[in-house]
């Protein structure tokens, strides 16, 4: 049987301050060659500047993939002609990149599985051609913008699991604060080598290169593509090809791009004009205790508290409400917060396609938002009215609870009148309920409800119909 | 026509000082040189703002030695809003939009650029006939080559045209030349001198250094350009020493060595007895001299090809002609573009270097020849520290001979590089290495080299002073050449 094999390799724009060689800005999105230069221009005479930052982030990430790293380390040049390419070559780390033998673990189906990493490195983004018309512009905002690649041994199995790790890749890359890690943006940029063997053979089939994939979603749908295709052309006795394909997100199928010829030949040697980089020991292990709390952590943290799987994937998964959730988590009821954040809060935010941080939330409202919830003050039906307005206008909850005029009635014998006055006027129901049949509960419990317009606390009236059922 | 410019420096300084002369007088005459001398030294003169940057010193303190004084930079070196053109088609209408750091450091000093010399294209050459704007000819016979690549470097200080010039040194560059015009040339120690902002030939030799008409005035130059530069991280940070205080003192504890490789039979005879009589002479003032062998020498030219002409044809990627420089006229695409710019744009040699330097580099060959030649340096270098642990310096000829005529290499890839056969394996061990002027053969200059240890340049000083003063020739290829 054929079976697939799949290596990934990712390239990540870091967001460092500057770029990698020169103290131009990082910011790709500057208007056009605002963010250049002489450095960046490849202007004759100049000579790259390392910057540290840069470093600091490769390091972060290639301890967070738990790699080895390579403690003295070079950059090397990799030459070819390109218009995109101001120096005529690329400085990147072909000898020594800074980190290597790691791996990161995902979950398949409840088990663990470890996707090992073969290298992490370090190297600089080529300018971005715009062709138009018969011209190409060339954008240098993008040159020497620092980048790190990540290339996994082909070691994935299948399609879920490329996703799988990519999405928990990115996750970890987003919780460093190294990179926006937006595939749409060009911040994150996959390409998967897929190739075929027999299940019993240690022999790995030709590979094929899929690049240009605008969503992880995508990347499983060109893995999925990629082998039925290869399945094809070997079941028909042909031979698959050693080629790059473009994904085509129009027609969910690859496109043959260009056929490797025998082996590039970017005639890579040492960069002459960089010094080694040391890293030291101590560097290296303070680096990885000023590592900020990861994806994993927070998932067996929320878990103790008792949050349901669901809300901690969602939180986990918008970075900031996650960043938000760690700043009141030991200041509220994590489990009403996290339900809150993870519905009324984030449909608001989804719904007006902003992020949180323009939101006038505070955690002071917010707190106090929980803590009436948990008195009963307030109800979870009334929070669809709150949050938006806290959201928008940051007005006191308090304030915006006597506005609406949400009043939720504690008393006792108010709540106990209602009931008894509905099962008096639905004697059918509560028969219904006595044979057993659990809808008739829900429909009494609606009654109730539509009676008190609402300003009860539906669970303790919940818990008072089903008691004075009970009795009858 | 005034001569102020054969002085030595604290003369002229002292002329300046006394407001006996302007630097204006200095500016007029160095260009007034330029014009009656043929032996086309510059490709860009800097005449306008050196006129006017010398009006404007009028009215400041003569605060430095080197305050007012002309200078001429190799043409490889960046100049801002001055034409830097590396000799080369290429870059003829190139016009930088900074100063090297080099520059930036005589400019501190408030001297005087006066212009750009000639040189070989890309500094490729020991001739300065692999250039685009003309052969540079020997001041002491038109019919000979000046030597290269800083050809007009070399020349302009041995015609008292300036008393400064900055030449840049891969293989040679700065003392084969020096040593055929008969001037003082130093390399530094490889990050001595900041290289930002000199258009990098093959980035792990070249460097920046000081060409004068004697020892002290080098000394002078080299305490200005030295020194680490943030924007060159492959630069020392090793301190700056104050060169001319170790100018004639006492050398009697020093232990010389020479090569016996130095004294090899492609070495002319003339040459090499001049090296053994100063080889006398330090010996009867106290000065311990062995011959020594020192392996691994032989292989320099071999590793010069691999080492040297790979990272230029990597550093010369650059010239593409979408950024700056020439640019191809008739083209069917972009591929066809560059192609197009750099068939055009390049000359012969620098092509050829290219092309080797793209084999070298090239897939398998990589390991056959590149790192081959890393490991074969490695050697080189450390038989050079091993003799570093018991001798001073090294000393031996600059060249196997003097000065030829013009057009009698520049064919033969092969004998081109043999000019460089004693000064590379200097480059190759980043060693920094003086070219003394120490006699004549038929009217032409004899170069000593003199090789120190890392960033032991003092040391070059010291022994070079004390030759220069005992020798006390006049060589000026002017006349008066008593020898």
């Amino acid at each position: 049987m054929l079976v697939p094999v799949i290596g990934i390799e990712v390239h990540v724009e870091l967001k460092s301050k500057s770029k990698v060689f020169s103290s131009s800005l990082n910011d790709f999105n500057a208007p056009i060659n605002t963010n250049i230069s002489l450095i960046d221009l490849a202007y004759p005479g100049t000579l790259p500047k390392m910057n540290k930052e840069v470093v600091d982030m490769a390091l972060k990430a290639a301890l967070t993939l738990n790699c080895k790293i390579n403690k003295k380390m070079h950059f090397d040049r990799k030459n070819y002609f390109y218009p995109d390419l101001p120096k005529g070559y690329q400085i990147t780390q072909a000898d020594t990149p800074i980190g290597y033998d790691g791996y990161l673990e995902i979950d398949v189906d409840e088990t663990k599985k470890r996707i090992e990493i073969e290298r992490i490195h370090i190297e600089e983004d080529t300018c971005k051609s715009i062709h138009v018309g018969n011209e190409t512009l060339l954008n240098y905002n993008r040159a020497g913008v620092p980048l790190i690649e990540i290339v996994t041994k082909p070691v994935i199995t299948s399609s879920k699991e490329a996703i799988l790790y990519l999405e928990a890749l990115r996750e970890n890359l987003l919780y460093l604060g190294i990179s926006d890690v937006k595939i749409e943006e060009g911040s994150m940029r996959c390409e998967a080598n897929v190739s075929l063997k027999e299940e019993s053979s240690s022999v790995l089939g030709t590979k094929v290169e899929i690049k240009n994939i605008g969503s992880i979603t995508n990347v499983g749908i060109g893995i999925e593509y990629e082998i039925e295709r290869q399945k094809k052309l070997l079941q028909n006795g042909e031979k698959v090809t050693e080629e790059t394909r473009r994904f085509c997100d129009k027609t969910n199928t690859t496109i043959l791009m260009r056929v490797k010829e025998t082996g590039n030949d970017y005639r890579y040697f040492p960069e002459p004009d960089m010094a080694y980089i040391e890293l030291t020991d101590e560097e290296i292990s303070d680096t990885l205790k000023s590592l900020p709390i990861l994806p994993n952590q927070l998932r067996n943290k929320y878990k103790q508290k008792g949050i349901n799987s669901n809300n901690i994937n969602t939180i986990i998964s918008n970075k900031e409400i996650c960043d938000f959730f760690e700043s009141i988590f030991d200041l509220t009821n994590q489990v009403m917060s996290a339900n809150i954040l993870t519905s009324e809060v984030l449909s608001y935010i989804n719904k007006n396609k902003i992020s949180l941080n323009e939101t006038l939330l505070t955690k002071e409202n917010f707190i106090k938002l929980i803590e009436l919830l948990e008195k009963n003050v307030i109800t979870t039906k009334h929070c669809k009215e709150i949050i938006p307005i806290m959201l928008e206008k940051g007005t006191n909850v308090e304030e915006i609870i006597k506005d609406l005029n949400i009043e939720v009635i504690t008393d006792d014998n108010f709540v106990l009148d209602i009931i008894n006055k509905v099962i008096n006027e639905n004697p059918n129901s509560v028969k219904d309920y006595k044979e057993g049949k659990d809808r008739a509960v829900k429909y009494l419990m609606g009654q109730v409800m539509k009676e008190s317009k609402g300003k009860i606390n539906p669970k303790d009236a919940m818990d008072k119909l089903i008691s004075n059922l009970n009795n009858i | 026509m005034t001569d102020y410019l054969s002085l030595n420096i604290e003369e002229i300084n002292e002329l300046l000082k006394q407001k006996k002369i302007k630097p204006l007088d200095l500016v007029n005459e160095a260009f007034a040189k330029i014009e009656k001398s043929n032996t086309c030294a510059f490709i860009t003169l800097n005449k306008e703002e050196a006129i006017r940057k010398a009006k404007e010193l009028e009215n400041k303190e003569v605060d430095n030695v080197l305050f007012g004084i002309p200078i001429a930079i190799k043409d490889n070196i960046s100049t801002k809003n001055l034409r830097t053109t590396c000799a080369s088609l290429m870059l003829d209408n190139y016009i930088p939009l900074y100063d090297a750091t080099v520059i930036e450091k005589i400019n501190e000093k408030n001297m005087i650029i006066i212009g750009k010399t000639n040189m070989d294209e890309f500094a490729m050459g020991s001739t300065g006939e692999t250039s685009y704007y003309g052969s540079p000819k020997n001041p002491f016979d038109n019919e000979m080559v000046s030597g290269g690549s800083s050809s007009g470097s070399a020349i302009s200080v041995a015609e008292r045209i300036v008393p400064f010039a900055l030449g840049t040194d891969t293989g040679g560059s700065i003392r084969q030349p020096s040593s055929f015009c008969g001037i003082v040339g130093l390399k530094p120690t490889y990050g001595r001198v900041s290289r930002y902002g000199l258009v990098a030939f093959a980035s792990s030799l070249d460097q920046i250094g000081p060409m004068t008409k004697n020892v002290k005035e080098n000394a002078l130059l080299l305490n200005v350009i030295s020194g680490y530069d943030k924007n060159d991280q492959i630069s020392s940070k090793e301190i700056v020493k104050d060169y001319t205080k170790y100018l004639n003192t006492d050398i009697s504890n020093l232990k010389v060595a020479i090569p016996t490789y130095y004294l090899n039979e492609k070495i002319d005879k003339t040459v090499k007895n001049k090296v053994l009589e100063i080889a006398d002479l330090l010996k009867k003032n106290g000065v311990t001299v062995d011959i020594i062998d020192i392996p691994y020498l032989e292989y320099a030219i071999p590793l010069y090809q691999v080492i040297a002409l790979g990272e230029a044809s990597s550093n010369l990627a650059r010239f593409d002609g979408i950024k700056y420089g020439y640019k191809a006229k008739d083209y069917t695409s972009t591929e066809d573009f560059i192609r197009k710019t750099r068939s055009e744009g390049f000359g012969r040699e620098v092509k050829r270097r290219i092309m080797i330097g793209s084999f070298v580099l090239s897939g398998e060959n990589a390991k056959i020849y590149y790192n081959k030649a890393l490991t074969l340096r490695k050697e080189m270098t450390n038989s050079f520290k091993k003799v570093f642990e018991k001798y001073d310096l090294i000393i031996g000829p600059t060249n196997t001979d003097v000065a030829y005529k013009l057009g009698t290499k520049q064919d033969d890839a092969l004998k081109s590089f043999y000019d460089d056969l004693l000064t590379i394996p200097v480059n190759m061990a980043g060693l920094p290495a003086m070219s003394l002027p120490v006699g004549l053969k038929n009217n032409l200059p004899i170069g000593l080299q003199i090789i120190g240890n890392y960033f032991k340049e003092e040391t070059i000083y010291q022994l070079a002073s004390f030759i220069e003063k005992e020798l006390n020739l006049k060589i000026d290829p002017r006349g008066d050449k008593s020898c």
